[in-house]
């Protein structure tokens, strides 16, 4: 107790020490921008202030906005202390029973405080308000605009420089070059170079107009495309050859540069609808591929983990309560009350649970129902068709029919921009993942025992009895490792699109096509095929403008191709469907 | 033998008509139809309404009824299956000759039962916005109509110095007739062709037939569009305009989000968002989008307060089937249903009577009801006088409220109208 209360006055002393030599030292440096406004608001004289204001044009504190905005609204007062000096006090919030309002000096952004060192409110009907006229708030103004062009954020700033140079003011100029000298960031600095390249374009000279299209010609910035269009129409229209032609070449160029990056970025595109597609089908691939089992319930695995991330997400957060139906079971799940990284972790846990919730579901299913009919294929279709809208119907009765929101965690909800190529994290994640799967299954088949005994029950069931495996134990791992992968994909899609009962029914028929083109059987083929209808869907969407009309295009693909190979890409042989 | 088997038959007879006119007679009750889907893909929306209609009856009833009736509600649902709205309507209409009907959300489903409302002469009250360009003299429209949800929107963004709209919907009848109504209504505005994004279907003599990009109901890939609106609004003055139907807009706004657009960059209005739909919506990844209705849940009256507090409390008491009970929100659609029975309430008082020509007649005369959302008053083309609020999303799913357009006119017959200023 005396310990602390000795050394805390102490500690705090040297901490105000430090911070008054860092302010002095900044004021030596340079007068700081509140510093100068008070000038401005004390002078008389209307020229000097203008030019006071107007030295502000490229700073980046944001209090100059709420400063001007105050002058504006005419919230800025002097008060005159009772020494005589002058202090120049912006009144906000409420005021109380005297009209009196809270005080906050311009100078330093605290507010006012009389000689006891308590806040001294002020009422506006006291004092006359800092005066201001057109030509000053015109000043203000160009403050204010060019405020962001000094924020410490690139976004904001690149949207500045973008503003600026749209508005196709020479004045501008100026400040654009000054910022040039002083900005390190290169996609900035090709921003500011392009916007001074297109305020060039709205000169009367053509010399000027020629140097700016060259510029921009050599940047190629899809923002400017509009502004170097209209350039190029007006100068046909004054019949301006030489403008016309440079201009039209800036446009090829930037067209150009738009046809590399919706190559890659369709590529991109394609990569990542090809990869949902093989993680949504890599579980039936197991099911219905190797096991044959014809499972219409597999849309369902997927919406169980989709349901496991979104309990997850709750558990980490402020948990949940829930009733299963028929049977009336309250569940309770408190929540871990988790806040930044801690929750943001919840995807990597949904990951786990997702696999694990949809296996044992489908474990479950497998030894209530499908067990019964590995014999009569036919029936299990109609069986699991039956399971799965029981199964919806449970959703619905459990999460309501109405579609829950699961988050985006920070580390997949924004994007790599290369070369202008957006590479949005989630989609890198979903292929980086179907990679990690695919390997794991392939590893789990073709290096493990279980993968032995999966691969001989598969081929021959009753042989494989015969030699002495337990085919039904290993039907039912077999199973639940199909359904469990379904489960990942949930967890997976849960991030792309809707969480709902009926999700399910939206990857059923995907997921068939998928498996069937890659040829039953092959877990290789459904890559392949995969890869191959997500990458034709979305470049054909590119080159038809149309999103339906991609699709149709190749469903009747699929039709024609399945008529010549009925098998597939690649076909197995295997006798679970004889 | 045989005559005291008839004559006991005859009796019978007598005697059921007698005991079902008497129970009737006795009977101070008014039957009231619902019509909304509480099962199928629509169940989501219309669940809701359901809910609320069910609260406003027990609410009127707890005054008294209308007339001193009170409301009995005879729920149908047709299942999110189009055709099926035109039987259901026939059972409520013929059979169990109902008063009024509170139903519809799609305009699919109202074009297939309005068949049934006209040839019986029934009354039909539709409370979700939709494209306009019909005036039937057998629905109440409380819903908004163009001009009173996507023009203002639009104005709203003309104002804000935006120069380039992007169109993009769901492939049905409300967003392509309000696209071409919005195209038109650009073009007045002076908007270039080469400023509206999306594209445009074309017939053989060159009339635009559709303008903007269309998805179909369920479409989760929004890959490639969300690129094209990238570079769409690489100039930095686009917005988009999204008629997009509930369920496809969490894969297109997840999309967005992720490819880096936000609503300083590129805002988008929604036309189908309100904050019902929100509850399944990433809501930090839309803060700052905008939205355009006749009702927010945020507006700040004591009328709405009393309005949304009431709801509660009958949330929490209720023993109907099937109502979730938690996280329940109001949106406009609702609010419009909640307006519409007073103001059925209100005509049928006036008139005296439950007779449709009768009620019809003082709702064409013009019924005024505060509601939550503000006083809405009825209009002679079968349509409401209402006010317009514009609001921009927040991360709890609520709209912050920008802007509000008093008593707007609402005029379905909109398209060529407008005309193009260059």
């Amino acid at each position: 107790m005396s310990w602390n209360s000795i050394f805390r006055p102490l500690l705090r002393a040297l901490v105000v020490g430090i911070g008054l030599l860092a302010s002095g030292r900044a004021w030596a440096a340079s007068e700081s921008p509140r510093a100068t406004i008070v000038r401005a608001i004390l002078t008389t004289d209307d020229t000097q202030k203008r030019d006071l204001i107007g030295s502000l044009v490229g700073q980046g504190d944001e209090a100059i906005r709420e400063i001007f905005t105050a002058w504006r609204e005419d919230d800025l007062f002097v008060y005159t202390a009772p020494d005589g000096t002058k202090i120049p006090v912006e009144l906000t919030g409420t005021k109380n029973s005297a009209g009196a309002q809270t005080a906050v000096r311009v100078d330093n952004g605290e507010s006012l405080q009389d000689a006891t060192g308590h806040a001294l409110p002020l009422a506006a009907a006291k004092l006359t308000a800092v005066g201001h006229d057109a030509r000053l708030r015109l000043a203000m103004k160009n403050v204010v605009d060019l405020l962001d062009l000094g924020s410490p954020l690139l976004a904001k700033r690149l949207r500045a420089i973008q503003t600026i140079g749209a508005a196709q003011k020479a004045d501008k100029i100026p400040v654009l070059e000054a910022r040039g000298r002083v900005e390190t960031e290169p996609k900035a600095k090709d921003a500011l170079r392009a916007a001074i390249a297109v305020i060039e374009l709205a000169d009367p000279s053509d010399d000027v107009k020629l140097k700016g299209l060259a510029e921009l010609r050599e940047l190629h910035p899809a923002s400017c495309y509009d502004l170097i269009k209209v350039a190029r129409d007006k100068a046909e229209t004054a019949a301006q050859p030489a403008v016309a032609k440079a201009a039209t070449a800036a446009l090829a160029a930037i067209d150009q540069h738009k046809a590399v990056v919706n190559f890659y970025g369709t590529l991109f595109r394609g990569l990542s609808a090809g990869s949902i597609l093989l993680v949504v089908a890599l579980g039936l691939a197991i099911t219905f591929g190797l096991m044959g089992v014809i499972n219409m319930a597999h849309g369902e695995m997927i919406t169980v983990g989709a349901y496991a991330t979104y309990i997850t997400q709750h558990i980490f957060g402020e948990g949940m309560n829930f009733t299963i139906p028929f049977v009336r079971l309250a569940i309770h799940l408190p929540g871990m009350h988790l806040t930044g990284w801690g929750y943001q972790m919840f995807f990597v846990a949904a990951i786990p649970a997702g696999f694990l919730s949809a296996a044992l579901v489908g474990v479950a299913l497998e030894r209530s129902v499908i067990r019964f009919l590995y014999r009569r294929p036919l029936d299990s279709l109609l069986a699991t068709w039956g399971v799965s809208l029981i199964l919806q119907q449970l959703f619905k009765l459990t999460f309501g029919s109405n579609n829950v929101d699961v988050a985006t965690p920070v580390y997949l909800s924004s994007n790599w921009t290369i070369y202008d190529v957006t590479f949005d994290w989630n989609r890198v994640f979903v292929i980086g993942f179907a990679i990690l799967i695919v390997l794991g299954v392939w590893l789990a088949l073709t290096k493990t025992p279980l993968g032995l005994l999966i691969r001989c029950v598969m081929q021959n069931r009753t042989m494989a009895a015969c030699m002495g495996v337990r085919t039904e134990r290993v039907n039912m791992l077999t199973f639940g490792l199909g359904s469990g992968l379904a489960g990942l994909a949930g967890v997976f899609v849960s991030q792309l699109g809707t969480v709902g009962p009926s999700m399910g029914q939206e990857y059923i028929v995907d997921s068939f096509m998928t498996v069937v083109v890659g040829g039953v059987g092959s877990i290789f083929g459904t890559v392949v095929s995969a890869l191959g209808i997500g990458l034709s869907d979305q470049s054909l969407q590119q080159i038809l403008l149309n999103p339906v009309l991609g699709k149709i295009l190749v469903l009747l693909a699929i039709i024609l191709f399945l008529q010549w190979r009925p098998t597939g890409l690649f076909a197995a042989k295997s006798r679970s469907l004889d | 033998m045989r005559s005291s088997f008839s004559k006991l038959f005859t009796t019978g007879v007598l005697a059921l008509g007698l005991g079902s006119g008497l129970a009737r007679a006795a009977d101070d009750t008014v039957k009231v139809g619902i019509l909304h889907d509480l099962s199928g893909t629509m169940a989501i929306s219309e669940t809701s309404l359901r809910d609320i209609l069910l609260f406003t009856f027990d609410e009127i009833n707890a005054k008294g009824g209308v007339m001193g009736k009170k409301i009995v509600p005879v729920i149908e649902d047709p299942g999110s299956d189009w055709p099926t709205f035109a039987e259901k309507a026939k059972v409520l209409l013929e059979q169990e000759k109902v008063a009024v009907t509170f139903g519809c959300w799609t305009s699919v489903s109202r074009k297939s039962c309005l068949p049934v409302y006209e040839k019986d002469n029934g009354l039909l009250f539709y409370p979700v916005q939709y494209e306009g360009e019909e005036e039937s003299q057998n629905v109440c429209y409380t819903a908004e109509a163009v001009n009173q949800q996507a023009i203002p929107a639009v104005d709203y963004f003309i104002a804000q110095g935006k120069k380039k709209f992007y169109l993009l919907g769901t492939d049905y009848v409300y967003p392509q007739t309000t696209n071409l109504v919005l195209l038109e209504y650009l073009r007045s505005k002076g908007v270039p062709l080469a400023n509206i994004g999306g594209g445009f279907k074309k017939d053989e003599t060159g009339k635009i037939i559709s303008a903007g990009k269309y998805t179909p109901f369920g479409h989760k890939d929004y890959q490639q569009i969300v690129a094209e609106i990238k570079d769409f609004s690489a100039s930095g003055d686009a917005c988009v305009i999204s008629t997009l139907n509930g369920d496809t807009n969490p894969p297109f706004f997840k999309e967005y989000a992720a490819a880096g657009l936000t609503a300083d960059t590129c805002p988008v209005v929604s036309y189908s968002i309100a904050e019902d739909e929100f509850r399944s919506l990433p809501a930090k990844d839309l803060v700052g989008q905008v939205g355009c209705w006749t009702y927010f849940m945020s507006i700040d009256t004591d009328a709405n307060k009393t309005f949304l507090a009431n709801f509660q409390t009958w949330l929490s008491a209720t023993k109907a089937d099937g109502v979730v009970k938690e996280g329940r929100v109001v949106d406009s659609p609702m609010v419009l249903s909640y307006d519409g029975v007073y103001l059925w309430k209100a005509c049928v008082e006036k008139a005296g009577t439950f007779d449709v020509d009768a009620v019809r007649k003082v709702w064409k005369a013009g019924v005024s009801f505060d509601g939550p959302g503000g006083k809405v008053t009825t209009q002679p083309n079968m349509h409401l006088t209402k006010t317009v609020y514009i609001g921009e999303s927040k991360a709890d799913g609520q709209f912050k409220i920008l802007k509000s357009f008093p008593d707007v006119y609402g005029e379905p017959h909109l398209k060529g109208t407008f005309k193009a200023a260059n």
